[in-house]
């Protein structure tokens, strides 16, 4: 309990002491692996968003002298605690940068993602007829091909930048969303509310954005929690293969990909990036289904 | 049911096509293949008979008509890098990935489902707990740094296996337990999960109101119902047989289909993409359109349902 006290309260870094209290209060409420998935979700957007002032050297700054350099565990010195790699180039400093650009990813990723399913699903379920068909035919599609597939083609024939590769992870799983959308919605109009507000001579656009979303958020948000992960696996997946964030650009896949060369020699290279890749996707996920949990009134 | 199957059929037909010429589309938009096969400073002569020979100095829409009717004829062009028939060419990459996907396709089923249904029935203990962290463990851990964990402890610490290639049955250990092992954990929370939504339905306290014994309950009434929505997982596994491996492959130079995609999206090779495309959207949409009629099938109302809501 000490510990996770320490990390809830070092990671919520409230500026008010009450407040701080409050949120440690909060955290110690929460099932222990729950507390603790916040705590280091909460602690990865710190490292993510003070990522220049966090890192100790600039993540491409080269030490030559001090090349492939153990860290501090494994008989390294305190001038690099995660060691360094092959050009000397600082694992921790790289480490907090890839971060910051995994996270960045993802997050773009999801929400580009929840907004096009989202409209979409919205679309299929006021207009109907041809308009939903098309709709549902391209949900077919995207659900019929493995996205790593479409994303593969799609990059190496597109050439690669970060705007493209972010867009790109945007197209992840909006199948879902509109699925949920829709299904949702056409339940809703069958409902009185929606009904009553349409009575009442509101316009479409406040139907859906101000009664059906906040009634169908709770689903939606549960989903994004799922999908956000997966965006980050993707985006590490194709970073590792060499066909997501190109060099001099790090991100956490990247890391993993080239340091798998020097699995022998230097484990720290790729063993540092793909404990944070695994610690962060199993945070989300697990507080994703504590918040379903919550949210779903059919489990209880 | 002869309508489900018709509609059902209908739809895996066009995400085919839409598949055909989301391909086409993208690779043709995407960059020159004749600056890309020969250099850039390859006579014009030379590049404008490349173009000649692929077809590539004609519009675009009659590139995709030649392209849809040989493709409908089986005829998927040939590899520009070496000049055999692109089709072949990705098909007899399938063995190989086969040789590691099936084998994990058992893993999955054998270790998932038990541990899923154990989990559901000991919902709630530490049991439970403990299994569905290692589950939720399981999928959050990507494939690569799984299998790159495998390789650094069981070849390169322990010495007991290769690392990579595909010389002996040996080589295909460390690829299909990476695989299983993820896959596992995905099957163990469907499972559960599905088993949990099936105990707390009222025919089950009503069977267990009657007398029947616990075990009997679990047997007879719960697993079968437990076991509709199961049907789509396992039927997205058998959909990513094929194309499920392209990581996994990489890591272990295992030289099945997603190998052949890598290098072969790297090298530009328009046919042989294509070719894969649609192989593995072929496979998939039949995996789906199997898993849409078992599920008719084995579920009645799910017929009736489905042709009025879709």
């Amino acid at each position: 309990m000490a510990i996770q006290d320490s990390l809830g309260g070092a990671a919520v870094a409230a500026p008010a002491r009450s407040g701080a209290r409050r949120a440690g209060r909060l955290l110690l409420g929460l099932p222990p692996v729950v507390a603790v998935s916040v705590a280091w979700l909460a602690l990865a957007l710190v490292v993510a968003a003070g990522a220049d002032l966090l890192a100790p050297y600039a993540y491409s700054a080269l030490d030559l002298k001090a090349r492939l350099s153990p860290p501090v565990f494994m008989g390294g010195g305190w001038a690099h605690p995660l060691g360094t790699d092959e050009l000397g180039r600082d694992v921790l400093s790289r480490l907090i940068v890839s971060v910051r650009m995994s996270l960045l990813i993802a997050l773009f990723g999801t929400m580009i993602a929840a907004g096009l399913g989202t409209v979409l699903g919205f679309l299929a379920a006021h207009f109907r007829g041809r308009v939903e068909a098309l709709i549902l035919v391209l949900i077919d599609f995207q659900a019929g091909m493995p996205f790593m597939i479409i994303a593969l083609s799609v990059l190496a024939f597109f050439g690669n930048n970060l705007v493209l590769f972010i867009v790109l992870m945007g197209f992840h799983a909006w199948e879902r969303y509109a699925r949920i959308a829709r299904g949702l919605t056409l339940a809703a109009n069958e409902q009185g509310y929606a009904a009553a507000v349409r009575q009442l001579g509101a316009t479409p656009l406040s139907v859906y954005g101000r009664h059906v979303l906040p009634n169908i958020a709770s689903t939606l948000i549960v989903s994004m929690t799922l999908s956000f992960p997966e965006i980050v696996l993707l985006e590490s997946g194709l970073s590792f293969l060499g066909l997501g964030v190109q060099p001099p650009l790090t991100s956490l896949g990247n890391m993993v990909g080239y340091g798998r060369e020097y699995i022998s020699r230097a484990p720290w290279i790729m063993l540092a990036p793909s404990v944070v890749i695994v610690m962060t996707t199993f945070s989300i996920s697990m507080l994703g289904d504590w918040l379903r949990d919550r949210l779903d009134p059919t489990l209880k | 049911m002869l309508s489900f199957i018709v509609s059902r059929a209908a739809r895996a037909a066009i995400t085919i096509l839409l598949v055909v010429a989301f391909a086409f589309v993208v690779m043709r938009l995407s960059g020159d293949p004749a600056l890309l096969i020969l250099s850039v400073d390859a006579p014009p002569e030379a590049i404008e008979a490349f173009r000649k020979a692929w077809g590539l100095d004609r519009p675009i829409w009659e590139q995709f008509l030649t392209f849809a009717t040989r493709a409908l004829a089986g005829d998927f062009g040939r590899s520009m890098r070496d000049g055999r028939p692109a089709l072949a060419l990705v098909l007899e990459r399938v063995p190989a990935t086969l040789a590691i996907t099936l084998p994990a396709l058992a893993l999955k089923l054998a270790l998932g489902i038990p541990a899923g249904i154990f989990a559901a029935l000991n919902r709630n203990s530490w049991a439970d707990r403990a299994a569905m962290m290692a589950s939720v463990a399981g999928f959050t851990m990507p494939s690569f740094v799984l299998a790159l964990l495998l390789v650094l402890v069981f070849a390169v610490q322990l010495g007991w296996l290769p690392a990579s290639g595909s010389d002996t049955p040996l080589h295909a250990v460390l690829p299909i337990l990476t695989l299983g092992t993820a896959g596992a954990a995905i099957m163990a929370r469907f499972t559960r999960s599905a088993m949990l939504e099936v105990l707390g339905q009222p025919y089950i306290r009503a069977a267990s109101a009657k007398g029947l014994g616990w075990w009997l309950v679990v047997l007879r009434h719960a697993l079968p119902n437990a076991a509709i929505p199961t049907v789509t997982i396992i039927g997205f596994m058998v959909g990513s047989l094929v194309a499920g491996a392209v990581i996994v492959e990489s890591v272990f130079a295992w030289p099945g289909i997603g190998r052949l995609l890598v290098s072969s999206v790297a090298n530009r090779d328009l046919a042989v993409v294509q070719s894969l495309l649609m192989v593995i959207a072929g496979w998939m949409v039949l995996a789906n359109l199997a898993v849409d009629l078992a599920y008719g099938w084995l579920d009645p109302r799910v017929r009736t349902i489905t042709s009025r809501a879709d």
